[in-house]
């Protein structure tokens, strides 16, 4: 079950910035101003000693001074007075403490953080952070960061120990049209670690996939990280990258947040064993989390590739014989309904090649005949740029074609290769749930991360 | 049959962190991993009837706590095929030990038989600081040494997960065997490595535990050298 304080983590009803400022720049400023902007429905509250009104909001002093319930309170006060905030939220019978600051474990100072826990055990709260730079949940509304603000709204949840590269990547999801449910910065973890807000996610209906960027666990919680997740997993797809995969890399990680990295041998047996996947860069964890978002899990591993180049076929070829995808032979009866779909001289066999003369109509043959086939459990769509042949009218055809087809429950990734006019193509594709991608690679790999999902559910059930 | 707990706490007790190799030998035995029939003896004469008493050949190999490289100093001999040439081999080792390393106490001679030629592989486990218990599982020689080519899996595993482990090595393909040879017995194998995970798993003062190499063949499996870490 989910812990109620944990819930109010994303679907608070009243929250307090403490710490808010006046002055543009400031933390307690933007945190505040994203709050506003982003249109989050429930009660701000500012609290700032010398202020009575922030952002066109009334101030309070203190928490306490507040005349209504708080679930939330973010704290963006310096690492000094942390602790006595800390304990009025606690009287204030605050559920969650978001806490920004930073000054503590990260830094040596373990001691004001085992303070800051106890204190919220006290009173029955739950701390995210410290050293945090805040959380998102966009069903809610809610940008309580002070990163960007116009995230985009969609299925995927990113869980961040990173703070800098966290609040990078927010940008990088807006500029990608990557859809977000949540994006949490974990910081210290002291007390919500990935797995308490994984909970949350797996049971979240507005949230497909969850993306955790790793630094390390703490030492002793292996374990439960592998036992908990395994039960996530078994709900939805859990995508980790986990970085301090060198030894230099592994060094850096240990020195930078407080918590220690283990072997990275043995953090790749525990994901395997819990049923996560294992990225290896940031493009590949989003690629993947692009197509678990919007695709149906695939139900059987047979592939076909449907193309108008041999090139990219080939290369889309090898991509799934390197990770595992299992390309069909198509039955005579299925080559015989493919010849239709192409000019005499394209190959129906798989990859099937519609030719650089292929046209619209000859992709929406090849696509419904891929569909209706029992033969094919997934799909995968490659274009290489033609004279003949504007990608954006390919695209829009073949999001008609998916749609007819949503009932047959096959994923469909694309791989589209070209200049301009193909990335819009790419953009109509993707802000339309078809998984869109600038190489027939990262399609396959794509596929392929959906695929070995979909074994790891059948091996468990 | 010796209690496992009681190895471990009389190593304590003497304030050593390494098991022997007879007691690292009963303890993995103990948690039903086989092992190539050993003994420990006191006297060259005890060696020689061990010996006999266990069929040819053997080897016999030091056994003092403070020598961890038994070859280096003259301390392992193999290949000895009669009571005479056991007794015989006993005395050089004790003579060239002595002579090696003055100061080494000698706790006495372990005669084990000599297993038969079959598939190296190494079996391990260790202690992690996050995650706990932890085997391994690679092939021998060169293959772990050099390419460290091993898989992992953190404690409790199934025998799916020790199957996975095999599977999961680079070289995987030599279990099946190679040049004629018939596969492997892959049961025999996970037996070992559930059985090392269960010893890490039931004594918190194990660090570290590595069978290398354990032999493997058509039918089974053998540990033929142990080694058991405790923690500081």
């Amino acid at each position: 079950m989910v812990d109620p304080n944990i819930e109010a983590l994303f679907k608070p009803r009243s929250i307090a910035v403490v710490g808010a400022s006046r002055h543009p720049g400031k933390i307690g400023y933007t945190i505040l101003k994203n709050i506003i902007e982003c249109g989050y429905k429930g009660k701000i509250y500012p609290v700032n000693p010398k202020a009575d009104q922030i952002l066109g909001l009334r101030a309070y002093k203190s928490l306490t001074e507040i005349p209504d319930e708080v679930d939330m309170a973010i704290i963006v006060v310096p690492e000094p007075i942390v602790l006595k905030v800390a304990e009025e939220a606690g009287r204030k019978g605050v559920k969650v403490l978001v806490v920004i600051t930073s000054g503590f474990s990260e830094v040596g100072n373990v001691e004001a953080e085992k303070k800051l826990v106890e204190i919220a055990k006290k009173y029955g709260m739950r701390v995210l952070g410290p050293n945090i730079f805040g959380i998102a949940y966009t069903p809610a509304n809610l940008n309580a960061t002070f990163g960007p603000k116009d995230l985009r709204a969609g299925p995927i949840a990113f869980i961040t120990q990173s703070g800098a590269l966290g609040i990078a990547l927010m940008g990088w999801t807006i500029m990608e049209e990557i859809g977000i449910s949540a994006i949490v910065s974990m910081g210290n973890m002291c007390d919500i670690d990935p797995v308490d807000v994984s909970y949350f996610l797996a049971d979240d209906p507005n949230t497909r996939v969850i993306t955790i960027y790793l630094e390390g666990l703490k030492p002793g919680q292996g374990q439960r990280f592998i036992t908990e997740m395994k039960k996530i997993t078994k709900k939805k797809p859990v995508i980790v990258i986990k970085a301090g995969r060198s030894k230099r890399g592994a060094q850096a990680a240990a020195s930078h947040t407080g918590s220690l990295a283990g072997s990275d041998q043995i953090y790749s047996a525990a994901f395997k064993q819990a049923g996560i996947l294992r990225a290896l860069t940031v493009e590949e964890m989003f690629d993947w989390a692009r197509a678990f978002a919007e695709q149906p899990i695939p139900r059987g591993e047979r592939t076909i590739i449907i193309t108008n180049g041999g090139g990219v076929g080939v290369l889309a070829t090898d991509a799934a014989e390197e990770y595992g995808v299992e390309l069909i032979m198509p039955s005579e009866q299925l080559k015989e309904e493919l010849r239709k779909a192409m000019p005499w001289f394209g190959s129906p066999k798989n990859p099937v090649d519609l030719t650089g003369q292929a046209g619209v109509e000859n992709y929406v043959k090849a696509l419904e005949i891929a569909y209706e086939s029992p033969e094919v459990d997934n799909i995968v769509v490659l274009y290489c740029r033609t004279a003949i042949l504007d990608p954006r009218d390919l695209a829009r055809a073949i999001i008609d074609v998916v749609k007819k087809h949503k009932d047959k429950q096959k994923p469909i990734v694309a791989g589209f290769v070209g200049g301009y006019d193909t990335y819009e193509a790419m953009k109509i594709l993707n802000r339309n749930g078809i998984p869109a991608y600038p190489s027939p690679e990262r399609a396959v790999a794509s596929l392929a991360a959906m695929i070995k999902y979909m074994k790891y559910r059948k091996k468990i059930e | 049959m010796v209690e496992p707990r009681e190895i471990i706490l009389n190593a304590l007790k003497e304030e050593r962190r390494k098991l022997l190799e007879h007691e690292a030998l009963e303890l993995i035995k103990a948690y039903g991993a086989p092992i190539a029939d050993a003994g420990l003896a006191k006297t060259p004469e005890e060696a020689g009837a061990l010996a006999e008493k266990m069929g040819f050949p053997v080897v016999l190999k030091i056994v003092s706590p403070d020598i961890s490289h038994k070859s280096d100093v003259g301390g392992v001999i193999v290949g000895v095929n009669s009571k005479e040439e056991a007794i015989e081999a006993a005395k050089n080792i004790i003579e060239n030990v002595s002579r090696n390393v003055p100061s080494a106490r000698i706790t006495g001679i372990l005669v084990q038989k000599m297993a038969r030629k079959g598939l190296e592989i190494i079996i391990g486990g260790l202690r992690d600081n996050i995650f706990g218990p932890v085997v391994m599982f690679g092939l021998g020689g060169i293959f772990v040494e050099v390419l460290k080519d091993v898989s992992f899996r953190v404690a409790p595993i199934s025998y799916e997960d020790a199957y996975e482990m095999m599977k999961e090595i680079k070289s995987a393909k030599l279990l099946e065997g190679y040049r004629g040879q018939p596969p492997v017995d892959k049961k025999a194998i996970a037996d070992i490595i559930i059985a090392v995970a269960k010893l890490l798993e039931e004594n918190p003062e194990v660090d570290s535990v590595d069978l290398n190499p354990v032999i493997a063949y058509p039918d089974g499996a053998v540990v033929v050298d142990a080694r058991v870490i405790l923690k500081q």
